[in-house]
């Protein structure tokens, strides 16, 4: 049998085709490992780091009720985050190198967390419109060809169901409230929907990757369709919630069976991802402190495993 | 006393089993053993539900749901939540231990085996994936209250494990 | 009768609710994923309890679990001053913790057979959580007086700070009196000597030293606070304060 390089690369790529899944201990080729390495570690980074905007609301929830819904949400994208950096570590990096990539800059995480969660209504945004757009970009990776990250998808996926629904359910609670609410949740959609419908990234015309990704499964459908699938999906919510999308252009097409939208401002989208946003550095900042300020109390840790092992050795 | 599924009316049991606990959607609200009384007076259904864990948010989103759909099939409905008997894991039905199972979490162990697995990092925890109790704690808290995160280190799989509560 | 109760329900609750407040600051911020994870969860915890105290509260003297929570002024709360300690360092986190898990798992032991049914319940509920949180404080007490020289430094810095606010916790007011009285909260003097001998043996066991001098904090419980209280209202009663009368 002919192992060399090129055709252990064309097997590889036909157990894809078939629709198998790739597990941790099967070949794959280096860049297959390092895609997934970036890919999936950067889906952990969006959920730590995704953790500060609503993190920083729980102490001021309004009602216990929320309080504790916000708690379990942010504990929820903990544990996600955990799972995939677990997931990512099988795949040849460390922990350590992980949040190394994160802090300098050199893995990114959804641009979305850059923007500021400026009033209670952002809770709801944040559920109602940003979990609603990751969970049509992870419903096509829970069918990704690596094993573990399409499996975590399914799991994921579901959970954050939960939270889209409880983020939506506070946007109604406010939209059917007094009318400073209601102004509170306008506000809150004025500010959230343009940043959400940029995290399906650039136009198609724009996109690198994405033949290798789709060829990879980690992409199943381009940018452009996603984004018209959360429009389309999107659009009757905020009337049903009596609120209005701050997007003049915002019209059904009957014609193409979708909604027409305006412009997206691209300049801002790349300032943003470029680390020009309003909370880029903050974000960055926070997570550096946390893991700079626990250093101490991880060499504790490993420092008194290390002692108890030895005296389980000695024993 | 726990309340066995049959005690239930059966046309009431068939809607009620269509929910499910938000943050583990392979479960039933039955199979997860938080119902523990359903009385039906003509159209009126009331029903006591116990929570697994104290700060669980997801009871007041399951008592809405079940208020909803009940009133859907034409029944008014009053929600209780109980405190008493307080929730175990031993009211998970032997069919949602499966379902745990096949959705990828792993069932909890008996009391004393949790102990051991989650203060001594005994590998006793078989992967739902491959079976195998080659399996490391990651975390003992998880991304809800009630799970802990593990990895199996003979196919790599990192998964949940819930925890035995008793 | 019944306002004793009501009162000692928030001695309870409040408890709950400051020391819940305080981990919830940490979201995002602990020192690696799986710690952040476990504060997190511990807060979830808590704040379920303070839903199961105030909603009974409420039922006894009118309200709502959220009136109660976030409309009192500064000289109502009556929880401990041990709990409105602030989040120095993780050291300071822990030996809060690790201080105030084994007063309240004793204390919920004794609950759990309450002659006050609802309490009982409540009890029987809370104590299956604050088991794991007692043992992840105790477990970190050991790790970080057991770690480095550092990490030694540090809670033993955290250990002499905090330990003058436990007596506070064992001192009865009148109110926990008539409960123990009625059959309904324990005997604190009895709950001492086990606390105390308890958190001495950890710290026999770990090389951590207990102040020299007799000194103990106390006014938390007749609603004299540090100056820390105040803060934390601030931000816990902001929404409610800044858009009252409103649903949310």
């Amino acid at each position: 049998m002919n192992l060399s390089l090129e055709n252990l690369e064309k097997q590889f790529q036909d157990r894809i085709d078939a629709g198998d899944n790739i597990e941790p201990k099967d070949w794959m080729p280096e860049k297959y490992r390092k895609t997934h390495i970036r890919q999936i570690s950067q889906h952990a980074h969006s959920e730590i780091v995704g953790m500060l905007p609503e993190g920083n609301w729980i102490t001021r929830a309004p009602s216990l009720r929320r309080k504790v819904a916000l708690l379990a949400k942010v504990q929820d994208e903990a544990g996600h985050g955990l799972y995939l950096y677990s997931a990512a570590e099988t795949l040849g990096i460390s922990r350590d190198e992980l949040f190394n990539q994160l802090h300098t800059g050199k893995a990114k995480y959804s641009s979305i967390f850059n923007y500021p969660a400026v009033t209670w209504a952002d809770m709801g945004a944040i559920g109602w419109l940003v979990d609603g757009a990751a969970i049509i970009n992870q419903v096509m990776l829970t069918r990704t060809s690596y094993g573990p990250y399409a499996r975590a998808m399914v799991r994921i996926c579901k959970e954050e169901s939960f939270h889209q629904r409880q983020g939506f359910e506070i946007m109604l609670t406010l939209s059917k409230g007094t009318a400073e609410q209601k102004e509170m949740a306008q506000d809150a959609l004025d500010r959230w929907w343009w940043p959400s419908l940029m995290m399906f990234g650039p136009t198609d015309a724009a996109s690198t990757h994405t033949e290798q990704s789709m060829k990879w499964k980690i992409k199943r459908k381009t940018n452009d369709e996603l984004r018209q699938q959360f429009i389309d999906i999107t659009a009757p919510q905020a009337e049903f919630l009596g609120l209005k999308i701050p997007d003049p252009a915002l019209q059904w097409n009957e014609e193409r069976g979708h909604y027409d939208f305006g412009e997206i401002n691209w300049d801002e989208f790349w300032q943003v991802v470029k680390g020009y946003g309003p909370c880029n550095k903050e974000r960055i900042n926070a997570r550096v402190k946390a893991w700079d300020e626990g250093a101490w109390v991880r060499e504790a840790a490993l420092a008194y495993a290390e002692k108890k092992d030895s005296i389980q050795k000695a024993i | 006393m726990v309340r066995t599924a049959k005690d239930i009316d059966a046309r009431l049991y068939t809607i009620l089993y269509k929910i499910s606990d938000p943050e583990i959607p392979a479960l039933s609200i039955i199979d997860l053993g938080i119902v523990q009384k359903v009385t039906l007076e003509g159209k009126h259904v009331e029903i006591d539900i116990t929570p697994t864990y104290t700060g669980c948010p997801a009871m007041d989103s399951i008592s809405m749901e079940i208020r909803y759909t009940l009133e859907q099939y034409g029944y008014s409905c009053l929600v209780n939540l109980v405190l008493d008997p307080a929730w175990t894991t031993d009211f998970i039905s032997d069919v949602g231990l499966q379902k745990l199972k096949d959705y990828g979490v792993a069932p909890p162990l008996s009391t004393e085996k949790d102990k051991r697995v989650l203060y001594d990092g005994e590998r006793l925890v078989p992967c739902p994936r491959c079976n195998s109790t080659n399996s490391k704690m990651i975390s003992q808290f998880g991304s809800t209250a009630c799970k802990s995160l593990f990895q199996c280190e003979d196919c790599m799989e990192p998964f949940d494990y819930f925890k035995c509560h008793k | 009768m019944q306002r004793a109760l009501y009162k000692y329900i928030l001695l309870l609750g409040d408890n709950a609710l400051v020391l819940g407040h305080r981990l919830s600051e940490l979201c995002g911020h602990g020192p690696s994923l799986e710690t952040d994870i476990a504060l997190t969860n511990m807060s979830l915890d808590y704040f379920g309890q303070v839903r199961n105290y105030f909603q009974y509260a409420a039922e006894l003297e009118g309200g709502s679990e959220d009136s109660i929570a976030f409309l009192r002024k500064e000289r109502q709360y009556v929880n401990c001053l041990l709990v409105e300690q602030k989040n120095t360092d993780f050291a300071y986190i822990i030996m809060r913790q690790f201080l105030f898990d084994h007063w309240y798992l004793l204390i919920l032991e004794s609950l759990c057979s309450s002659k006050d049914e609802r309490i009982n319940a409540i009890a029987n509920k809370a104590i299956k959580e604050v088991k794991y949180h007692h043992r992840f404080s105790e477990t970190w007490v050991q790790r970080l007086a057991g770690g480095t020289s550092e990490s030694f430094k540090r809670i033993q810095d955290a250990t002499t700070f905090l330990y003058p606010y436990t007596q506070e916790l064992i001192v009865a007011n009148a109110i926990e009196v008539e409960m123990h009285e009625a059959g309904i909260g324990p005997d604190l003097k009895d709950i001492g000597q086990h606390y105390y001998d308890q958190i001495h043996t950890v710290f026999n066991k770990t090389g951590l030293q207990k102040p020299e001098e007799n000194f103990f904090h106390k006014g938390g419980k007749e609603g004299i606070h540090t100056e820390h209280l105040g803060f934390i209202l601030a931000e816990l009663q902001y929404m409610q304060r800044t858009y009252p009368n409103m649903q949310w």
